[in-house]
């Protein structure tokens, strides 16, 4: 009431007299914000009133239906899936066991975009990361016999040792030569997994066929639950993707804090960070972002050996950095949600590519290598590879994230395109 | 000593090819600025494609260095157009070629008809595509980052590779060259004729890309455009053809490295794309941006390598550790990784590389 009374006064001033009965109007208009913030339950767009509201990690009530939605999915998937609607997937080659790889995948490209999307620094060499994780499980899990509560923990620790030992060189070189550099530690590590015949088994590998799967109150090689036992493919699936969940929620966590925001100063210009006070030195966040990316990865990795048996150098090649690249650019750069989508891609295509083939034929491809065709079905994967590569960074560079982010903002002020 | 001298000299031949492949990356480093690993399908098609003249058609062998050579600068020009520049029309008549050689094949022809009808097709499309867009107006070509230009790259890398596997096979397959297993003895030395042949075609293309860098018009534009970009621009020099001509002449270099790879006792498969991922150690040495820096480099990383190759094998007599076994089989490849990342260390920009200003 005082502020209005003061606008009055000075508008006295300036006003004719007949003009002078408005602000009483206004007053009186001045009821509508009542029906304003009952129509806010809607927000036409993204609206965050207090910083506590910016930063909840599920802010809306969409977002907490969609979590529980997800955990729904995630609970009743490997029950489910042999019933018609997911047969659409399950029929044609995409079964529980590749979503599992597509988990532990999904682990690994949220390393690397934590490293590559968040840190900027470009990385060909998370492959190696994931044979760290993998073999020391292969090898301390059957070997040595350890429970899994401790090579879960001892994986990732080793490879944050490796990369906080790769780490330093990245302060040093940027760009092109990390991009080599990188490349280089792709052949070294392909070469010592080669001949480290003690321990990695030389070309022909090594056996993961030991490692233990039990916490002690659940085994997850023959997990019973409510009275139904279930197979391996199920407890996997349930294990590996929950600890998706716990990866994705505590880097989401690194991310939109404090150091998160350091990383990204980091990313996009690494002097200027420098000057604002981030520390850049040999325990600064380059060489942690390192670290941490190298841990997770080996993490994917230890889940990756009992996942995959039978673990050889063939698992860890170039080949298999590119798709780690090709996941994080095709789900999008900079996100965790993207990661998991990006992996999910990249893992099942090519399974359902192969299911279509096998079953239907597609026209040039040769499923079996006995038949004619024009490729085969393992060229038409990395030729698929190398096109969403290519494609996504022409045309979207935010990636499928990037895509879902605009048909979000579409439809959050939709009819109104403005 | 004749052992030293022996691998000395095949360090010399690997080096030149090296600095062959090298050439290609700095040039189009020079023009562009990023690393093209498209470089590598550039090598692996050119090889290909000599085999191809010399064994399927049955062609002059030196006709075939050429043919492949300018097919592959054309073929590089083409490349660099589509994924470096975003020029629509370029994409969509790679695809359309792509997608009409695949078609005819597929309805009982032979590779080279499908190829051909597919080339047309491509350029059809390509022209039309043309048509339309200078119709309907054209966004013109826009600036990737860094990373997302190498992974272009890159992706275009592995496409390329398996389509030439898809055309050619993964079979092992002997070009027919002239040098075959001939060789000469010179002291003790045995010399063979594909070695020295690789060495000879280095030094061509070494030194005409030299004289033309240093002399001719082109040449000359090409180290303004390096320079300073803008400046270039601003002196009438067209960047466009600038580009162009780097990549020609990378994809033309990369089809001889591609020839002098498979020359001699080695056979040609679609894996062959790897020699360019050792000669890097070569490049960084060198420095990305100077075409000197890739003969010394490549001349060095290539030597160092058969060095480490040659004594790893047979332990010299000073040497403290007898049995180096358990170093495994071809470690000289790690070896050259190892030297370029102390190089590294020591000099981030190569022994001949030009330091980058940081600016914030």
């Amino acid at each position: 009431m005082n502020a209005d009374s003061t606008s009055e006064s000075t508008s006295a001033k300036s006003t004719p007299a007949r003009l002078r009965l408005r602000p009483a109007r206004a007053t009186r208009l001045r009821l509508r914000p009542a029906r304003a913030t009952r129509l806010r339950l809607r927000p036409a767009t993204k609206q965050h009133v207090r910083y506590r509201d910016d930063l909840r990690l599920f802010p809306n009530r969409l977002r907490r239906a969609a979590l529980a939605g997800l955990i729904l999915v995630w609970a009743f998937i490997p029950v489910l899936w042999d019933v018609p609607p997911f047969t659409l997937l399950s029929g044609n080659g995409i079964s529980l066991n590749t979503l599992a790889y597509a988990g532990v995948f999904s682990i690994a490209a949220i390393g690397l975009n934590l490293l590559t999307g968040y840190t900027g620094q470009v990385s060909l060499g998370h492959s190696v990361f994931l044979a760290v994780g993998a073999y020391s499980t292969a090898y301390v899990g059957s070997v040595w016999g350890w429970p899994m509560l401790l090579w879960i923990f001892f994986a990732p620790a080793l490879g944050w040792l490796v990369g906080a030992a790769i780490g330093p060189f990245a302060l040093r070189l940027r760009g092109n030569y990390l991009v080599i550099v990188t490349l280089g530690l792709v052949f070294i590590g392909e070469h010592i997994f080669r001949n480290w015949k003690s321990v990695t088994g030389g070309n022909t590998g090594t056996s993961a066929a030991g490692v233990e799967l039990n916490l002690g109150f659940v085994d997850f090689e023959n997990l019973s639950l409510f009275g139904k036992s279930f197979g391996k493919d199920e407890s996997y699936f349930w294990l590996i993707w929950f600890l998706v969940a716990v990866v994705a929620w505590l880097t989401k966590n690194v991310v939109r804090t404090r150091p998160g925001r350091a990383l990204q100063a980091v990313r996009d210009r690494d002097i200027a960070a420098e000057i604002i006070g981030i520390d850049v030195g040999i325990a600064g966040y380059k060489t942690q972002a390192f670290a941490w990316s190298a841990a997770i990865a080996a993490l994917a990795g230890a889940l990756y050996a009992p996942l995959q048996l039978f673990i050889s150098p063939g698992d860890f090649t170039l080949l298999v950095s590119i798709q780690f690249i090709a996941m994080i650019i095709l789900g999008g750069m900079g996100t965790i949600y993207g990661s998991i989508i990006g992996a999910l891609v990249i893992t099942a295509l090519p399974r359902f590519i192969d299911g279509i083939s096998a079953d239907y034929g597609v026209p040039g491809v040769a499923a079996k290598s006995t038949d004619s065709g024009l490729v085969s079905v393992a060229s038409l994967n990395v030729i698929i590879y190398g096109f969403l590569i290519a494609l996504f960074l022409l045309v979207e560079h935010r990636g499928l994230a990037g895509i879902w982010v605009r048909i979000r903002n579409y439809f959050s002020t939709w009819p109104f395109s403005y | 000593m004749t052992t030293f001298l022996q691998a000395t000299f095949d360090g010399v031949a690997l080096g030149s090819l090296y600095a062959l492949i090298v050439l290609g990356f700095v040039v189009i480093y020079r023009a562009t600025g990023i690393i093209n690993f498209a470089q590598g399908g550039a090598l692996l098609f050119g090889g290909y494609f000599t085999y191809n003249v010399s064994t399927s058609w049955g062609w002059n062998y030196y006709v075939g260095i050429i043919l492949s050579v300018l097919v592959c600068a054309g073929f590089s020009v083409l490349l660099q157009r589509a994924m470096l520049q975003r020029v629509f029309r370029e994409v969509v008549g790679i695809s359309a070629g792509l997608l009409g050689w695949a078609t005819l094949f597929y309805n009982g022809t032979t590779h080279l008809v499908g190829l051909s009808g597919g080339v047309v097709i491509g350029v059809l499309a390509l022209l039309a595509t043309a048509r339309i867009e200078a119709r309907y107006g054209d966004k013109g070509p826009s600036e990737l980052p860094l990373f997302g230009a190498i992974m272009v790259t890159i992706g275009v890398l592995f496409i390329v590779k398996q389509v030439v596997a898809s055309i050619w096979g993964f079979a092992e397959l002997s070009v027919n060259d002239p040098w075959e297993l001939s060789t000469s003895r010179v002291g003790g030395l045995v010399l063979q004729h594909s070695k020295l042949a690789a060495i000879a075609m280095a030094v061509l293309a070494l030194g005409v890309f030299f004289l033309v860098d240093r002399y001719s018009r082109i040449g000359v534009a090409m180290r303004a455009t390096h320079f300073d970009h803008e400046a270039a621009i601003a002196q009438g020099i067209s960047t466009k053809i600038v580009f162009a001509t780097a990549f020609a002449i990378a994809g033309g270099v990369a089809a001889l490295a591609g020839t002098a790879a498979t020359a001699g006792p080695e056979l040609i498969t679609p894996n062959l794309d790897f020699v360019v991922f050792f000669a890097f150690p070569a490049m960084i040495v060198g420095g990305l941006d100077s075409p000197a820096g890739a003969v010394a480099g490549g001349l060095l990383v290539g030597w160092i390598q058969n060095l480490v190759k040659t004594y790893v094998a047979t332990t010299p007599a000073w040497f403290p550790i007898e049995d180096l076994d358990w170093l495994g089989a071809g470690f000289e490849r790690v070896a050259i990784f190892v030297v370029m990342i102390i190089v590294l260390m020591v000099r981030p920009y190569g022994l001949l590389g030009t330091e980058e200003v940081r600016r914030v």
